[in-house]
């Protein structure tokens, strides 16, 4: 009878079989830890050894360490451990009143109606401001959202693209145009309502809190909208088709079915606009520049900006960094819970497979023009700013009243005779091309080490390198100030009272650090890993195919990265206008421009930095320009 | 060239078993084939033998020398992959000639053996081209040229025809098996497919969840199957079930009024433990044969013709039997069919809880 081989086996040498024994034995108890310790010397090979304490070295020494400093400053009091600052804060009616401390809504005195919002303290009035900006954004971005992600008429490619116009930085210089825009005197609107078409029985004043909500809701709708898309793209169609089958059908089918869909996304974009809506300068000193109403200083960002007014002399009062803590508590633990939350979402839609073709209608004419309408208007008013600014730049309408009457080109002149002016702009330069040298090498060592390699504490890394988008820019510069000029650093380079160069660049690199983390990310994903694989097996390094496979196939995305990275810090306020203002030979330009808005520039004239404000607008487009048509990147990250 | 040795090699992710003791040698210059169903471990097996997955237990030997810690780049295997991956930045030529250049070959020898595996596998011409601008043929002949070219110690080979249209997966499963003969190269395939693994292996491992079940070569497995897994895995069949009567000559079974014998596959039945019989449609005899045969006599439920054959399932008092029938001869449904089965051809295997 024919019998099957079975497992042959030759008999294991004695050596070897002893060699075996002894090592079963010593691990016998833990063999889990054993496996778990070779795998990770297994996957520390030089290159991720590397890049893993470079990238911890750096997030550890210029986030952790600062933000560290400034909880710890926060929490004492003469030496203790005390809550002392944030009773002072809650308690004291300048930051937490419930009954109004000044202000006007709807008050309509000597001719004029007052919008302008009730002060109720520095904390709450930041919270009442982001609040609303996220509501209002949240439902303009879901409406536009609506008509741009389900609805297919004429002209809907130019609105893909002038809808995103407000993304475009015009930092102050937006905020003084909406102030300019309403004022009570001589404002375009009141021109417009009141003296021409006589619609309105009272000239309007929007200033204040209500002001900064304007400006800032014009500024960040387009972040909703842009988050929202991308989930409503991700909806599988079958689902909303499958519920119009059961009955549903308008706005009811929207609220069961599509509204928790897209949710994720709605959520996403408005965290994002709640953190920068609570740590914007821009909006608080344009309109303190065009109007200078008290009402507009009375939120948190920029009473801790002011604070910095006093650091030249070494000093930050502890109230202030408390200050600078709570509201960084706020927005890292709002950005956090959401990312958790999206993270668990997005697994679920992803699960039930890639990208659909969206559900697209096409309405009738009649529609399609209404539709354009009043997208149009949005475009318009979202737009006013960057009209505004270009306006200003280009014509005497900062200084004519209500109506520009001739053009000049003065002022763009002025970016290369002025030699404050073009001090500004290469101190911006310098400062972003070297941040975003530090940001493509840190940038994607992290991604790669995050996707690619499987090594404890990578979840830590990835927080770290995602997290520094919800922390204020004012928190951090108020940790840097605390932390690098204590006497252990003092007059070194990374001294911001010596030479704040090193330490703008350093902030630039961590604010900016997550727009080329997500960018480079985004291409590692793409990439198989069985093309890495096939090179080791081939006889390739881990080193050498990283250099031979990973990054030429990804080396659009870390362009696309690096320009936007570049853009943004380019446009930086925060650090730039704080820590920044600290020598005066080192200012970059968002500093110049909030200085000339607020008038206490020697160069004068706003119009100046609405010209910087074109430099700045003209280097985002180009870089968006070649991040979509030359890499064919999508280069538009505002989500978490 | 060398032998390779498993032993009790065994891969777990978290809870999964992926790979269970694993022990096994494979000789040198031996087309050896892991095939079993999806999921039942034979990519992590393979991997294993690559260095790109490192098992939780058990060692990996290359001519007696242990590998299990090396990582893939110090190992000199070739794996073609499922997919390929070629690498879509580099052209044909740069593709393949990446593990010369790793190596630091001299450019005019990395282009003359490019040029000359290129030319083996019937490339030539094409050195220029992306991977995207060739069909998936073409693709899976770079993925084979760029491990060749090294001289790989071991070619591993994991379900390399699986993205290729049918009549070209025929065509290229003869090339790769003339291939290989002609370079004697130690070669490890990976399949689910139990045709493909017959036609190509000198041996084939039966893998399932995890285990090795049975090892053999393509007649041992298919005609001596060592368990029902394997028996139904290996090709169609029907399978009855009984009490073992006998084990004089050959194991002796009855169902009802049927009486089976056969051959004892394991050799561990026992008079009065449960068996099942394993018949194969292909089989059957219409006429009584010279040797001694099993007799089932039904009728007709269901015909269909494929072409070589009739596929025809015979109700033998309730039994339900696939019985192939030859063509030019009539099985109307409804109609009495008598067919007869050497004992020879007869399963007997153990029946498991
Ligand atoms: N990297 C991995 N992580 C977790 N589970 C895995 C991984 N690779 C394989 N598995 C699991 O191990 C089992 C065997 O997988 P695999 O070796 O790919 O099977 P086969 O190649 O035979 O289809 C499967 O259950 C699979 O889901
Ligand atoms: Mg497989």
């Amino acid at each position: 009878m024919p019998h099957s081989t079975t497992t042959r086996r030759s008999p294991p040498s004695l050596a070897a079989s002893l060699r075996g024994n002894a090592v079963t034995l010593s691990w016998a108890e833990f063999p889990s830890v054993k496996e778990k310790v070779e795998k990770l010397r297994r996957e520390l090979d030089p290159l991720t050894l590397v890049q893993t304490l470079v990238s911890y070295t750096i997030l550890l020494a210029f986030l952790v360490a600062p933000l560290s400093s400034l909880v710890l400053q926060g929490f004492r009091f003469q030496g203790d451990l005390s809550l002392r600052w944030f009773t002072d804060i809650l308690t004291s009616p300048e930051y937490v009143s419930l009954q109004s401390r000044g202000g006007r809504m709807f008050e309509v005195r000597r001719g004029v109606m007052y919008i302008w919002g009730f002060d109720h303290g520095i904390l709450l009035n930041s919270l009442f401001v982001a609040f609303s900006v996220t509501v209002l954004c949240s439902v303009i971005g879901i409406a536009v959202a609506m008509i741009m992600g389900r609805y297919e008429f004429k002209g809907k490619s130019i609105f893909r693209v002038i809808l995103l116009i407000p993304l475009l930085a015009t930092p102050f210089v937006n905020a003084y145009v909406v102030g300019k825009v309403f004022n009570p005197q001589f404002g375009l609107l009141n021109y417009l309502l009141y003296d021409l078409l006589h619609v309105i029985p009272w000239r309007i004043s929007v200033d204040g809190l209500v002001g900064l909500m304007v400006a800032q809701t014009l500024s960040y709708y387009p972040i909703v909208y842009l988050n929202v898309v991308a989930s409503l793209n991700n909806i599988d169609p079958s689902l909303e088709e499958m519920a119009e089958n059961l009955g549903a059908t308008g706005f009811r089918l929207f609220r069961t079915v599509t509204f928790p869909l897209f949710l994720p996304g709605l959520v996403a974009g408005a965290v994002i606009t709640f953190i920068f809506s609570l740590e914007d300068l821009g909006a608080p000193i344009g309109f303190i520049g065009a109007t200078a109403n008290p009402l507009a200083k009375n939120v948190a960002s920029y009473q801790i900006y002011s604070a910095f007014a006093e650091a030249c002399t070494g000093q930050i009062s502890p109230k202030t960094s408390a200050l600078a803590l709570l509201i960084m508590i706020i927005t890292v633990v709002s950005y956090v819970a959401v990312k958790t939350y999206t993270s668990r979402r997005s697994y679920a839609m992803i699960s039930k497979g890639g990208r659909w073709s969206p559900r697209l209608r096409t309405p009738g004419l009649g529609v399609q023009a209404a539709i354009c309408l009043s997208l149009l208007l949005l475009v318009l008013w979202g737009a006013m700013p960057q009209i505004g600014t270009f306006v200003l730049a280009s014509t005497n309408w900062a200084t004519s009243g209500t109506l520009p009457t001739r053009f000049t080109g003065e002022f763009f002149k002025a970016l290369l005779t002025n030699k404050d002016v073009t001090r500004a702009i290469v101190n911006s330069l310098g400062y972003s091309f070297a941040a975003v040298a530090i940001m493509v090498l840190v940038g994607s060592s992290i991604s790669y080490v995050v996707s690619k390699r499987d090594i404890p504490s990578k979840n830590i890394l990835d927080m770290l390198a995602t997290v520094p988008i919800s922390v204020p820019g004012v928190s951090l510069a108020v940790s840097y100030f605390l932390f690098f000029s204590t006497p252990f650093f003092r007059g070194s380079l990374l001294d911001p009272l010596t030479d704040p160069a090193l330490l703008l660049i350093i902030a630039y690199t961590i604010r900016r650090l997550p727009f080329m983390t997500r960018s480079v990310y985004a291409g590692l994903q793409q990439i198989d890993k069985s093309l890495e694989e096939a090179s080791l097996n081939l006889g390739a390094t881990r080193t050498t195919t990283f250099v031979k496979i990973v990054i030429p196939l990804i080396v659009t995305n870390v362009i696309s990265g690096a320009l936007l990275s570049f853009v943004y810090s380019m446009a930086e306020v925060s650090t730039s206008i704080t820590l920044g203002a600290l020598r005066e030979d080192r200012v970059p330009i968002t500093f110049f421009i909030s200085q000339i808005v607020y008038g206490t520039a020697a160069v004068g004239a706003v119009s100046i930095g609405a010209s910087l404000c074109i430099l700045l607008m003209t280097v985002q487009i180009t870089a968006m320009a070649v991040s979509n048509f030359v890499l064919k990147q999508k280069a538009s990250f505002l989500g978490v | 060239m060398v032998e390779i040795e498993l032993r009790n090699l065994t891969k777990l992710f978290g809870d999964v078993v992926a790979a269970d003791h694993v022990n096994l040698t494979i000789e040198d210059g031996e087309f050896f084939t892991l095939l079993g169903p999806s999921g039942c471990g034979k990519t992590t097996t393979m991997r294993m033998i690559a260095g790109l997955e490192f098992p939780t237990e058990g060692r990996v030997l290359f001519d007696g020398q242990d590998v299990t810690g090396l990582p893939s780049f110090e190992r000199n295997t070739g794996m073609v992959f499922q997919n390929y991956a070629l690498w879509p930045h580099l052209k044909v030529f740069e593709n393949v000639a990446y593990g010369l250049n790793v190596r630091k070959i001299p450019k005019d020898q990395v282009k003359e053996r490019v040029l000359g595996i290129l030319d083996q596998v019937e490339l030539e011409g094409m050195e220029d081209r992306f991977p995207t601008q060739l069909s998936g043929g073409q693709q899976q002949r770079v993925a084979l040229a760029r491990v060749l070219v090294i001289n790989p110690a071991v070619l591993l080979l994991d379900e390399p025809l699986s993205n290729l249209d049918a009549n070209l997966r025929v065509q290229m499963r003869e090339e790769i098996k003339a291939l290989q003969r002609r370079l004697k190269i130690t070669t490890v395939y990976v399949t689910h497919d139990q045709e493909e693994a017959m036609s190509v292996s000198d041996r084939i491992a039966i893998q399932n969840h995890g285990k090795v079940r049975q090892i053999g070569s393509p007649t041992e497995i298919y005609n001596v199957p060592q368990d029902i897994f394997i028996a139904t895995f290996m090709g169609r069949g029907t399978l009855l079930e009984g009490e073992a009567t006998s084990t004089e000559g050959g194991v002796h079974m009855r169902i009802g009024n049927i009486t089976l014998q056969g051959l004892d596959s394991t050799g561990s039945i026992k008079q009065g433990d449960m068996v099942a019989c394993v018949i194969r449609p292909e089989n059957y005899c219409i006429d009584e044969p010279i040797e001694p045969s099993n007799v089932l006599e039904g009728e007709v439920e269901w015909a269909s013709f494929i072409g070589p054959y009739t596929e025809v399932r015979l109700d033998v008092d309730g039994n339900k039997v696939l019985v192939d029938v030859p063509p030019g001869m009539e099985a109307p449904v409804g109609g009495r069919l008598k067919v007869y089965i050497p004992y020879k051809n007869t399963i007997m295997l153990p029946l498991e809880e």
